[in-house]
């Protein structure tokens, strides 16, 4: 007599993806306060703190990004406006609204794409390498799906990603973001996750250089809201006038 | 021991700092567990005070000038009620030096206002308005309120200049859909002459004249977003204005900015004689390119149609200095290159060599004399303070753009306190 056969469909890779997407990012337009330290060989050399608003495209499903400094005072209420690769940065003094380059850094080592809401299954085609056993950002050993991220868009700011997933529950647990040459940049884990707007959400990234690991950057997440922000204050005319109440 | 040597302690007692996590994983993870402050709140308030003290050699058979400066500037921005909004910036320098005027003060009422929004995407506006346009980084032909506008020179950096500015008094209303807006501005006549007392709102020297100003932004793809400009005063035909910026690659942004209409030439307009009006264009277009370790570049043209011709221009140094002087007073409150062609490059570098020290430099050429202004600062950021250094040297034949400049060379040292 033959054994019954059991067919188990394999996880696909894209779901798992956008699974961990949503833990990190509400399903509809929200805000949120980033604080952002950075230390170098473990002493604090800058901190900032940003306020950031972020809805889906509805047709894309990216998301559009507005970013208000807060803080230090000498760049409070500087804009940062992001949707995809169009990039404006408005200074309040000068009443300036000037279009920078995806390159161009606005906030120390974190890249413009680490301080803006991004859903990594619309930029990258993603892999399922296997299962392994990872640790993750709270000391705590977890089974975890390991993805491999292409980009398939041009407008992200990293080339290939290696992502570790919660087979559990979906959570990210850790990402290795790699330039084009293949070069390891940087490292994240996600941590201190908590109940954030109906899920549990990290509130805290840990990010460390690819080349010098004494460069450190924590960026902690407070104040989520579930907020809307009309199309049409998502365009650089408006930022001259954005001012949350 | 401190926070950071008990968590290692504890991660090696418990033994979780063996696993995939590196060692340096591992030491960037005991670093977040440290107690987090609070964050920082959003403030309706932004004041700086700028204490500066500096040295400028003057040209040959002058004495050197030595100068200090106490600026205090003020921002208040509040939502005040729903869909109310009210504006204030002002911005105090009191200066001493060695040489007359010994002490002054000057107040810069930047901007004062009200804004109601009607509804989520339409605004007006009503008060002493900041309105910049362009989208150049050194000469902007489109930013057309910006006749008269600086009357306080902080630094010749174009971001200074932009910075440190009056308003007009104005009438504002936009219209925003979710690719565009419209921009309607009326900006009426209220004095005739500029008023120097400390203290003076100084509305002559914005509001000397009747003005409209039509602009309509229509964002034509995802990378290419138009500014078209239409700008009529009483004593200039219509004039026409666009801005353009597009994304070249990923570290490159190429823009052009653009004017045009009829107009007297700067030099009728200082110096009368006959009527020359004619179609005039000004124009600036360049790249900024951003390279590795936080540099950026930025190089530009330059041309302003209005300027004078290498001849006229040699013409107008070899004539009376009256009228010399008279046309640079002109082209210098215009905030327009005296001659029709100018290359600007502006570099910076943040984090350069270290954390939080940032380095910039420009350089203004003048084609048409070959004299050159040289401009470099270094910025240390350190908590709520700044420290920076400037240095700036005017190369050139006497009587060309920036050989005729009475400083040949200065520096300054600025401590800055952000509240």
């Amino acid at each position: 007599m033959a054994a019954p056969t059991v067919s188990i469909a394999a996880p696909n890779a894209q779901e798992i993806v956008a699974a961990s997407d949503a833990v990190r990012n509400p399903s509809k337009p929200f805000s949120l306060t980033t604080t952002l330290i950075e230390y170098r060989n473990g002493k604090e050399v800058s901190s900032s703190t940003v306020a950031s608003y972020a809805k889906a495209d509805k047709d894309s499903g990216k998301y559009l990004n507005l970013v208000r400094f807060v803080a230090p005072a000498r760049d409070a209420d500087k804009l940062m406006l992001k949707a995809g690769n169009d990039l404006w940065f408005y200074d309040p003094a000068s009443k300036a609204s000037v279009r920078v380059s995806p390159q161009q850094r606005l906030l120390g080592q974190a890249a413009n794409g680490d301080i803006v809401t991004v859903n990594l299954a619309k930029d990258y085609k993603a892999e399922l390498a296997g299962q392994e056993e990872v640790q993750d950002g709270e000391r705590e050993k977890r089974q975890a799906h390991k993805l491999l991220l292409a980009a398939s868009a041009e407008d992200v700011t990293y080339h290939r990603i290696e992502l570790w997933v919660d087979a559990a529950n979906s959570r990210p647990i850790k990402a290795r973001f790699f330039a084009d040459s293949g070069r390891l940049l940087k490292t994240a884990y996600y941590r201190r996750f908590q109940p954030q707007l109906g899920t549990e959400r990290p509130t805290e990234t840990v990010i460390i250089d690819g080349l010098d690991p004494g460069w450190v950057t924590i960026m902690r997440y407070t104040d989520y809201a579930f907020r809307d922000v009309p199309d049409a204050w998502m365009q650089r005319d408006y930022l001259p006038r954005f001012k949350p109440g | 021991m401190s926070a950071r040597d008990l968590s290692c302690a504890l991660a090696l007692l418990l033994g979780i700092a063996a696993g995939p996590a590196t060692a340096s994983d591992e030491d960037a993870l005991t670093l977040a567990d440290l107690p987090a402050a609070p964050p920082e709140q959003a403030s309706d308030w932004r004041i700086a005070l700028e204490g500066a003290g500096g040295r400028a050699s003057q040209r040959i058979g002058q004495p050197r000038v030595d100068g200090h400066r106490l600026s205090l500037d003020v921002a208040y921005d509040s939502n005040f009620a729903p869909g109310w909004r009210a504006v204030f910036a002002s911005r105090l320098d009191w200066r001493w030096q060695t040489q007359d005027p010994r002490e002054s003060k000057v107040n810069t009422l930047k901007e004062a206002y009200l804004s109601h929004q009607l509804n989520p995407t339409a605004i007006v506006d009503a008060g002493r308005i900041n309105v910049r346009n362009g989208v150049g980084t050194g000469f902007n032909p489109t930013d057309f309120f910006r006749d008269g506008a600086v009357r306080s020179l902080i630094s010749p950096n174009p971001s200074s200049l932009r910075n440190n500015r009056l308003g007009s008094v104005m009438l504002r209303a936009q219209t925003l859909w979710i690719d565009g807006s419209l921009t309607g501005i009326y900006s009426p006549e209220l004095k005739d002459t500029r008023n120097d007392a400390p203290f003076n709102a100084d509305l002559g020297a914005t509001n000397h004249e009747h003005r409209l100003l039509l602009s309509l932004s229509q964002r034509l793809t995802p990378a290419i977003n138009p500014q078209f400009l239409l700008y009529k005063t009483e004593s200039l035909p219509l004039q026409a204005g666009a801005n353009l910026t597009m994304l070249l690659g990923n570290a490159t942004v190429a823009y052009v900015e653009w004017a045009g209409g009829r107009s007297a030439s700067l030099r009728a307009q200082a110096l009368g004689g006959m009527d020359d009006t004619a179609y005039v264009q000004r124009a600036s277009t360049g790249l900024t390119y951003t390279g590795p370790a936080k540099t950026s570049l930025t190089v530009e043209y330059q041309h302003n149609g209005a300027g004078l011709s290498k001849h006229d221009w040699n013409a107008l140094q070899a004539g009376p200095s009256d009228r010399y002087i008279r046309y640079r007073l002109l082209a210098q409150s215009r905030q327009d290159p005296p001659t029709k062609a100018a290359w600007f490059l502006y570099g910076s570098w943040q984090d350069a060599w270290i954390s939080q020290l940032d380095l910039s430099a420009f350089v203004r050429h003048n084609m048409a004399d070959r004299s050159r202004m040289v401009w470099v600062e270094a910025r240390y950021h350190r908590g709520r303070y700044d420290f920076a250094f400037q240095w700036q040297h005017n190369l050139g034949r006497a009587g060309s753009e920036y050989g005729a400049l009475p400083q040949k060379s200065s520096w300054q040292l600025i401590v800055s306190r952000f509240f």
